[in-house]
């Protein structure tokens, strides 16, 4: 009798606190329930959003993408056994040139899987992350914004700051034309053509029209971009498996 | 002095010290999350930075939730 009513009460008491968190999750998240899921995922998703952060540190109230944070996890994501894929998700306004190639090398020196998708925007450097993933996409309403590379509010002063300034662009317009089918002259072209942006030169290319450049493999949200990253997991474990023979 | 003006605040002045010091990295159960420093001496979640997408279905370490600074791991 005595344990019967000790497990009631702490049923019960078990009931407030469940109660208390519903309460707590509807005050700071606007929702009551979260599927709960403990299992493993083989395919994990790094998400590239708002800013791209270099060496200076952006005020708290910029939403930043952090190399040295995705770097780690990137190298984390190589070395897990578990994890067979990478989804990446963009919807950056660009930022740092070299945090951006830094996560670009990394993306695409990753000997797993990786697949990305364009959501919103995926401008200025956000070009060179989209397309150094092994099979990339692009949802219809995104943009990419194609510029040249600038120090805002600078005025280059001598010869050699531009000829610097010109080697950083070479690089990223490299990178972009070994890694996606767009040719040189193309990329260059929609870079420094004018009447596209308001007081600016380049482009900005629409979903549709970034696919039909070769700069994006294809068109399609995430069913799109997991069906086409479950095909290339399978793909890279029979080649490794015929490795091992 | 009185500044008119429609650009926001943070465009203007410079950012305080203190406001970086506000936010950082912590560790909790293995998971990177982004929090902030309550008065309560809690941490609130900001964001989670982790790339797993199954720690984004757990109510606990999504946006919004305390975190006591005692269970962090690093």
């Amino acid at each position: 009798m005595n344990y019967k009513g000790y497990t009631t009460s702490d049923s019960e008491e078990k009931e407030e606190k469940k109660e208390e968190n519903a309460t707590t999750a509807i005050q700071q998240l606007g929702q009551t329930n979260i599927p709960q899921m403990t299992q493993d995922s083989n395919i994990h998703c790094l998400t590239i959003v708002g800013q791209i952060e270099g060496h200076i540190q952006l005020p708290p109230q910029n939403k930043t993408t952090k190399y040295e944070h995705v770097i780690p996890q990137i190298v984390a994501i190589e070395q897990n056994p578990n994890i067979e894929g990478l989804l990446v998700l963009l919807n950056t306004v660009g930022g740092d040139v070299e945090a951006g190639l830094a996560i670009s090398e990394m993306l695409a020196s990753l000997s797993k899987p990786t697949v990305s998708v364009v959501l919103g925007g995926g401008h200025s450097i956000g070009v060179p992350i989209a397309v150094s993933c092994d099979y990339s996409f692009i949802v219809e309403t995104a943009t990419m914004t194609i510029h040249p590379i600038r120090l805002t509010g600078l005025v280059i002063g001598v010869p050699q700051t531009f000829e610097y300034l010109d080697k950083m662009q070479e690089r990223v317009v490299r990178f972009v034309t070994k890694h996606s089918n767009i040719s040189e002259e193309k990329f260059k072209e929609l870079m420094f053509s004018k009447g596209n942006l308001t007081r600016d030169i380049g482009t900005n290319v629409v979903g549709l029209d970034a696919v039909k450049y070769g700069l994006i493999d294809e068109v399609g949200g995430v069913s799109q971009a997991m069906k086409k990253l479950r095909e290339l997991i399978e793909l890279n474990k029979k080649e490794e498996g015929k490795m091992l023979q | 002095m009185i500044l008119y003006t429609t650009m926001p605040q943070e465009l203007i002045f410079q950012t305080t010290s203190a406001e970086y010091a506000k936010q950082q990295l912590v560790y909790y159960d293995g998971i990177p999350l982004l929090v902030r420093e309550t008065e309560a001496k809690e941490y609130e979640i900001i964001r989670n930075l982790s790339t797993n997408p199954q720690h984004f279905l757990q109510a606990k370490y999504s946006p919004g939730m305390r975190v006591l600074p005692t269970t962090i791991t690093s």
